[in-house]
Protein backbone atom coordinates (compact mmCIF):
# COMPACT_ATOMS: atom_id res chain seq x y z
CA UNK A 1 0.00 0.00 0.00
CA UNK A 2 1.41 3.62 -0.43
CA UNK A 3 0.06 6.51 1.13
CA UNK A 4 0.30 10.07 -0.40
CA UNK A 5 0.31 13.42 1.22
CA UNK A 6 -2.47 14.99 -1.18
CA UNK A 7 -2.93 18.44 0.23
CA UNK A 8 -5.17 19.99 -3.00
CA UNK A 9 -7.99 22.49 -2.65
CA UNK A 10 -10.95 19.79 -3.92
CA UNK A 11 -12.67 22.60 -5.96
CA UNK A 12 -9.16 23.66 -7.66
CA UNK A 13 -10.22 23.23 -11.01
CA UNK A 14 -13.73 25.54 -10.34
CA UNK A 15 -11.46 28.21 -8.82
CA UNK A 16 -8.84 28.23 -11.94
CA UNK A 17 -12.55 28.57 -14.20
CA UNK A 18 -13.50 31.42 -11.67
CA UNK A 19 -10.05 33.17 -11.99
CA UNK A 20 -10.10 33.00 -15.58
CA UNK A 21 -13.58 34.54 -15.66
CA UNK A 22 -12.30 37.18 -12.87
CA UNK A 23 -9.54 38.37 -15.12
CA UNK A 24 -12.10 38.50 -18.04
CA UNK A 25 -14.23 40.70 -15.96
CA UNK A 26 -11.62 42.55 -14.90
CA UNK A 27 -10.64 43.47 -18.61
CA UNK A 28 -14.20 44.67 -19.31
CA UNK A 29 -15.10 46.09 -16.28
CA UNK A 30 -17.79 44.29 -15.42
CA UNK A 31 -18.71 44.10 -11.84
CA UNK A 32 -20.58 40.78 -11.45
CA UNK A 33 -23.07 39.39 -8.33
CA UNK A 34 -23.44 36.19 -7.29
CA UNK A 35 -26.80 35.81 -5.89
CA UNK A 36 -27.84 33.36 -3.82
CA UNK A 37 -30.86 32.15 -1.70
CA UNK A 38 -33.83 29.88 -1.37
CA UNK A 39 -36.18 29.02 -3.64
CA UNK A 40 -38.79 32.26 -3.49
CA UNK A 41 -37.01 34.26 -1.75
CA UNK A 42 -37.23 36.99 -4.54
CA UNK A 43 -34.02 36.99 -6.42
CA UNK A 44 -35.99 37.41 -10.11
CA UNK A 45 -38.12 40.08 -8.49
CA UNK A 46 -35.40 42.12 -7.62
CA UNK A 47 -33.64 41.85 -10.64
CA UNK A 48 -36.58 42.97 -12.56
CA UNK A 49 -36.66 46.17 -10.28
CA UNK A 50 -32.89 46.51 -10.84
CA UNK A 51 -33.34 46.21 -14.64
CA UNK A 52 -35.91 48.58 -14.48
CA UNK A 53 -33.97 51.20 -12.70
CA UNK A 54 -30.33 50.88 -13.66
CA UNK A 55 -30.72 49.87 -17.41
CA UNK A 56 -31.35 53.68 -18.27
CA UNK A 57 -28.19 54.50 -17.60
CA UNK A 58 -26.17 51.00 -17.55
CA UNK A 59 -25.67 47.72 -19.73
CA UNK A 60 -26.96 45.03 -17.63
CA UNK A 61 -27.09 40.97 -18.32
CA UNK A 62 -27.90 38.30 -16.48
CA UNK A 63 -27.40 34.52 -16.10
CA UNK A 64 -30.17 32.56 -14.38
CA UNK A 65 -29.25 29.08 -12.93
CA UNK A 66 -32.32 26.51 -12.58
CA UNK A 67 -32.82 23.54 -12.34
CA UNK A 68 -35.85 22.92 -15.12
CA UNK A 69 -37.40 25.83 -16.90
CA UNK A 70 -36.86 29.34 -18.76
CA UNK A 71 -39.11 31.53 -16.62
CA UNK A 72 -36.50 33.14 -15.18
CA UNK A 73 -34.65 34.47 -18.20
CA UNK A 74 -38.24 35.08 -19.47
CA UNK A 75 -38.91 37.54 -16.77
CA UNK A 76 -35.66 39.20 -17.37
CA UNK A 77 -35.81 39.88 -20.53
CA UNK A 78 -39.20 41.26 -20.39
CA UNK A 79 -37.83 43.65 -17.89
CA UNK A 80 -35.26 44.90 -20.59
CA UNK A 81 -32.17 42.81 -20.36
CA UNK A 82 -30.23 40.24 -21.72
CA UNK A 83 -30.82 37.14 -20.05
CA UNK A 84 -29.62 33.83 -20.45
CA UNK A 85 -31.13 30.30 -18.44
CA UNK A 86 -28.33 27.75 -17.69
CA UNK A 87 -30.21 24.57 -16.54
CA UNK A 88 -28.65 22.20 -14.60
CA UNK A 89 -30.58 19.07 -15.05
CA UNK A 90 -30.51 18.48 -11.40
CA UNK A 91 -27.56 19.82 -9.98
CA UNK A 92 -28.45 22.55 -6.83
CA UNK A 93 -25.68 25.22 -8.02
CA UNK A 94 -23.79 26.90 -10.42
CA UNK A 95 -19.95 26.21 -11.16
CA UNK A 96 -17.49 28.59 -13.16
CA UNK A 97 -17.37 26.02 -15.89
CA UNK A 98 -21.10 26.79 -16.85
CA UNK A 99 -21.02 30.03 -16.72
CA UNK A 100 -17.87 30.37 -18.81
CA UNK A 101 -20.12 28.02 -21.49
CA UNK A 102 -22.85 30.06 -21.51
CA UNK A 103 -21.12 33.69 -21.56
CA UNK A 104 -19.11 31.87 -24.78
CA UNK A 105 -22.11 31.28 -25.87
CA UNK A 106 -23.82 34.09 -26.05
CA UNK A 107 -20.70 36.04 -27.35
CA UNK A 108 -21.54 39.81 -28.50
CA UNK A 109 -24.72 39.88 -26.38
CA UNK A 110 -23.20 39.65 -22.75
CA UNK A 111 -19.51 41.25 -24.19
CA UNK A 112 -18.77 44.98 -22.06
CA UNK A 113 -21.58 45.09 -19.65
CA UNK A 114 -21.26 46.74 -17.09
CA UNK A 115 -22.82 44.54 -14.26
CA UNK A 116 -23.91 40.82 -15.11
CA UNK A 117 -25.67 39.05 -12.05
CA UNK A 118 -25.84 35.61 -12.06
CA UNK A 119 -29.16 34.17 -10.20
CA UNK A 120 -27.96 31.48 -8.05
CA UNK A 121 -30.10 27.83 -8.16
CA UNK A 122 -32.34 28.26 -4.98
CA UNK A 123 -30.44 26.83 -2.63
CA UNK A 124 -28.68 28.39 0.81
CA UNK A 125 -25.66 25.49 0.87
CA UNK A 126 -24.42 24.06 -2.47
CA UNK A 127 -23.76 27.11 -4.16
CA UNK A 128 -21.72 28.40 -1.30
CA UNK A 129 -18.90 26.61 -1.82
CA UNK A 130 -18.61 27.43 -5.79
CA UNK A 131 -16.78 30.50 -6.93
CA UNK A 132 -17.64 32.12 -10.67
CA UNK A 133 -15.66 34.65 -10.47
CA UNK A 134 -17.72 37.32 -9.29
CA UNK A 135 -16.83 40.39 -7.23
CA UNK A 136 -19.05 39.18 -4.16
CA UNK A 137 -21.83 37.54 -3.24
CA UNK A 138 -25.21 38.84 -1.94
CA UNK A 139 -27.61 36.36 0.33
CA UNK A 140 -30.77 37.12 0.19
CA UNK A 141 -33.72 36.33 3.10
CA UNK A 142 -36.87 37.01 2.99
CA UNK A 143 -38.54 38.15 6.10
CA UNK A 144 -41.26 35.10 5.42
CA UNK A 145 -38.67 32.28 6.18
CA UNK A 146 -37.70 33.43 9.49
CA UNK A 147 -34.80 35.44 10.86
CA UNK A 148 -33.08 32.34 12.22
CA UNK A 149 -31.54 31.29 8.61
CA UNK A 150 -27.98 32.30 9.23
CA UNK A 151 -27.02 30.71 12.08
CA UNK A 152 -28.56 28.12 10.81
CA UNK A 153 -26.78 28.45 7.45
CA UNK A 154 -23.95 30.07 8.49
CA UNK A 155 -21.37 29.15 5.45
CA UNK A 156 -23.40 31.48 2.89
CA UNK A 157 -24.03 34.43 5.60
CA UNK A 158 -19.89 33.95 6.63
CA UNK A 159 -18.99 34.62 2.82
CA UNK A 160 -21.69 36.86 1.45
CA UNK A 161 -20.43 40.18 1.28
CA UNK A 162 -24.28 41.40 1.27
CA UNK A 163 -26.97 40.14 3.03
CA UNK A 164 -30.27 41.79 1.28
CA UNK A 165 -33.51 41.44 3.79
CA UNK A 166 -36.67 41.06 0.99
CA UNK A 167 -40.64 41.21 1.01
CA UNK A 168 -39.76 43.73 3.42
CA UNK A 169 -43.45 44.97 2.89
CA UNK A 170 -44.70 41.83 4.36
CA UNK A 171 -42.83 42.38 7.58
CA UNK A 172 -45.75 43.61 9.60
CA UNK A 173 -47.83 40.37 8.94
CA UNK A 174 -45.11 37.70 9.97
CA UNK A 175 -43.45 37.26 13.10
CA UNK A 176 -39.58 38.58 11.66
CA UNK A 177 -37.12 40.11 14.96
CA UNK A 178 -34.93 42.01 11.87
CA UNK A 179 -32.55 43.20 14.93
CA UNK A 180 -31.71 39.56 15.61
CA UNK A 181 -30.87 38.62 12.00
CA UNK A 182 -29.13 41.66 11.63
CA UNK A 183 -26.59 40.29 14.81
CA UNK A 184 -26.42 36.66 13.18
CA UNK A 185 -25.05 38.18 10.05
CA UNK A 186 -22.33 40.27 11.82
CA UNK A 187 -21.68 37.75 14.12
CA UNK A 188 -20.51 35.70 11.19
CA UNK A 189 -19.08 38.27 9.08
CA UNK A 190 -18.94 41.62 10.36
CA UNK A 191 -18.08 43.62 7.32
CA UNK A 192 -21.06 42.32 5.32
CA UNK A 193 -23.54 45.14 4.50
CA UNK A 194 -27.28 44.48 5.54
CA UNK A 195 -30.29 45.60 3.80
CA UNK A 196 -33.61 45.51 4.29
CA UNK A 197 -36.31 46.46 1.28
CA UNK A 198 -39.11 45.51 -0.86
CA UNK A 199 -38.42 45.41 -4.68
CA UNK A 200 -42.61 45.47 -4.85
CA UNK A 201 -42.91 48.46 -2.94
CA UNK A 202 -39.61 50.16 -3.91
CA UNK A 203 -38.88 50.25 0.10
CA UNK A 204 -34.88 49.99 0.53
CA UNK A 205 -34.24 49.94 -3.11
CA UNK A 206 -32.24 52.98 -3.17
CA UNK A 207 -29.81 51.47 -0.82
CA UNK A 208 -29.35 48.85 -3.31
CA UNK A 209 -28.85 50.92 -6.16
CA UNK A 210 -26.26 52.73 -4.21
CA UNK A 211 -24.16 49.78 -3.23
CA UNK A 212 -24.29 48.42 -7.03
CA UNK A 213 -23.29 51.64 -8.70
CA UNK A 214 -20.59 52.46 -5.31
CA UNK A 215 -19.34 48.62 -5.81
CA UNK A 216 -18.90 49.45 -10.02
CA UNK A 217 -17.23 52.35 -9.58
CA UNK A 218 -14.72 51.25 -7.09
CA UNK A 219 -13.89 48.27 -9.24
CA UNK A 220 -13.08 50.87 -11.83
CA UNK A 221 -11.05 52.79 -10.08
CA UNK A 222 -9.26 50.55 -8.48
CA UNK A 223 -6.08 48.46 -10.12
CA UNK A 224 -6.73 44.93 -9.00
CA UNK A 225 -10.25 43.23 -8.71
CA UNK A 226 -11.91 44.05 -5.65
CA UNK A 227 -11.51 42.21 -2.86
CA UNK A 228 -14.57 41.88 -1.41
CA UNK A 229 -14.49 38.06 0.55
CA UNK B 1 -22.61 14.75 -5.13
CA UNK B 2 -20.23 17.51 -7.28
CA UNK B 3 -18.03 17.78 -4.58
CA UNK B 4 -17.73 13.92 -4.17
CA UNK B 5 -17.21 13.43 -7.79
CA UNK B 6 -14.14 16.10 -7.59
CA UNK B 7 -13.02 14.52 -4.56
CA UNK B 8 -12.61 11.49 -6.45
CA UNK B 9 -11.06 12.85 -9.57
CA UNK B 10 -8.25 14.39 -7.66
CA UNK B 11 -7.86 10.60 -5.66
CA UNK B 12 -7.79 8.62 -8.90
CA UNK B 13 -6.02 11.08 -10.64
CA UNK B 14 -2.97 11.31 -8.41
CA UNK B 15 -3.27 7.33 -7.54
CA UNK B 16 -2.67 7.42 -11.58
CA UNK B 17 -0.04 9.65 -11.36
CA UNK B 18 1.50 6.89 -9.63
CA UNK B 19 0.29 3.88 -11.52
CA UNK B 20 -1.26 3.20 -8.44
CA UNK B 21 -3.79 0.28 -8.06
CA UNK B 22 -7.34 0.73 -6.30
CA UNK B 23 -7.79 3.39 -3.30
CA UNK B 24 -8.11 2.21 -0.36
CA UNK B 25 -8.90 5.44 1.61
CA UNK B 26 -9.20 8.59 0.88
CA UNK B 27 -9.05 11.80 3.89
CA UNK B 28 -10.71 15.15 3.45
CA UNK B 29 -10.53 17.97 5.76
CA UNK B 30 -13.97 19.28 5.69
CA UNK B 31 -14.21 23.02 7.81
CA UNK B 32 -17.85 23.91 9.61
CA UNK B 33 -18.09 26.84 6.99
CA UNK B 34 -17.19 24.78 3.74
CA UNK B 35 -20.83 24.04 3.35
CA UNK B 36 -20.59 20.27 2.96
CA UNK B 37 -22.28 17.93 5.39
CA UNK B 38 -19.90 14.90 6.09
CA UNK B 39 -22.34 12.55 6.42
CA UNK B 40 -24.08 13.70 3.40
CA UNK B 41 -20.75 13.99 1.32
CA UNK B 42 -19.73 9.74 2.50
CA UNK B 43 -23.35 9.05 0.86
CA UNK B 44 -22.15 10.45 -1.96
CA UNK B 45 -18.63 9.10 -2.00
CA UNK B 46 -20.41 5.63 -1.61
CA UNK B 47 -22.34 6.29 -4.95
CA UNK B 48 -19.30 7.87 -7.11
CA UNK B 49 -17.28 5.00 -6.35
CA UNK B 50 -19.99 2.28 -7.16
CA UNK B 51 -19.07 0.31 -9.74
CA UNK B 52 -15.44 0.97 -10.11
CA UNK B 53 -12.69 -0.40 -8.77
CA UNK B 54 -12.24 1.62 -6.26
CA UNK B 55 -15.63 0.79 -4.43
CA UNK B 56 -14.34 -0.58 -1.01
CA UNK B 57 -12.48 2.76 -0.83
CA UNK B 58 -13.35 4.71 2.55
CA UNK B 59 -13.70 8.30 2.80
CA UNK B 60 -12.65 9.82 6.44
CA UNK B 61 -13.64 13.49 7.39
CA UNK B 62 -11.08 15.53 9.43
CA UNK B 63 -13.82 17.78 10.44
CA UNK B 64 -12.76 21.31 11.77
CA UNK B 65 -14.78 23.85 13.85
CA UNK B 66 -15.04 27.52 13.02
CA UNK B 67 -13.85 29.49 15.86
CA UNK B 68 -15.52 33.09 16.88
CA UNK B 69 -12.88 35.66 18.24
CA UNK B 70 -13.47 38.91 20.24
CA UNK B 71 -11.51 41.92 19.30
CA UNK B 72 -10.87 42.24 23.30
CA UNK B 73 -11.21 38.91 24.57
CA UNK B 74 -9.62 36.95 22.09
CA UNK B 75 -11.60 33.19 21.16
CA UNK B 76 -15.10 32.11 23.05
CA UNK B 77 -13.80 28.92 24.26
CA UNK B 78 -17.90 28.71 25.39
CA UNK B 79 -18.67 28.52 21.91
CA UNK B 80 -19.90 24.72 20.53
CA UNK B 81 -19.10 23.66 17.31
CA UNK B 82 -22.64 23.62 15.53
CA UNK B 83 -23.43 26.70 17.81
CA UNK B 84 -23.11 30.02 17.02
CA UNK B 85 -23.00 33.07 19.57
CA UNK B 86 -24.43 36.53 18.28
CA UNK B 87 -21.97 38.70 20.88
CA UNK B 88 -19.25 38.06 23.31
CA UNK B 89 -20.31 36.42 26.36
CA UNK B 90 -17.40 38.53 28.95
CA UNK B 91 -17.98 41.91 26.98
CA UNK B 92 -21.25 41.77 25.09
CA UNK B 93 -18.80 43.09 21.95
CA UNK B 94 -19.51 41.84 18.64
CA UNK B 95 -17.76 38.84 17.52
CA UNK B 96 -15.54 37.59 14.12
CA UNK B 97 -15.20 33.81 12.81
CA UNK B 98 -12.34 32.76 11.76
CA UNK B 99 -11.34 29.77 9.95
CA UNK B 100 -13.78 26.67 9.29
CA UNK B 101 -13.63 27.08 5.51
CA UNK B 102 -11.56 23.97 4.40
CA UNK B 103 -12.37 21.69 2.08
CA UNK B 104 -9.33 19.69 0.83
CA UNK B 105 -7.94 16.27 -0.59
CA UNK B 106 -5.41 15.60 2.42
CA UNK B 107 -4.19 11.88 2.16
CA UNK B 108 -4.98 8.66 -0.01
CA UNK B 109 -3.83 5.10 0.40
CA UNK B 110 -3.81 3.02 -2.80
CA UNK B 111 -2.96 -0.52 -3.22
CA UNK B 112 0.28 -1.41 -5.13
CA UNK B 113 -0.56 -3.89 -7.21
CA UNK B 114 -2.35 -2.50 -10.70
CA UNK B 115 -5.92 -3.12 -11.12
CA UNK B 116 -6.85 -3.21 -15.15
CA UNK B 117 -9.93 -1.61 -13.58
CA UNK B 118 -8.16 1.33 -12.43
CA UNK B 119 -8.25 4.65 -14.15
CA UNK B 120 -11.38 4.28 -15.97
CA UNK B 121 -12.88 6.38 -13.30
Amino acid sequence: MTEIDVRQKVLAANAAAAQALRSAFAASGTLVVNLISSPGSGKTTLLEATARELKRRLRLGALDGDIATERDAERLRRSGIPARQILTGGACHLDARQVEKALAEEGERFAGLDMLFIENVGNLICPTSYDLGEDFKAVLLSVVEGDDKPFKYPAIFARAAATVITKADLAPHVPFDLEGARQEVAALNPAARFLVLSARTGEGMEAWFALLEEELSRKRSAPVPAALP
Amino acid sequence: MGIAAEIYRIARGVADDRGGGPLESVTVVIGELAAVEPDLLEFAWRATVEGTADAPARLSVDWRAARQVCSRCGEIRERVPGSWLRLCPHCGGPLAVSGGDELDVRTIAFSDAPSAAAGGG
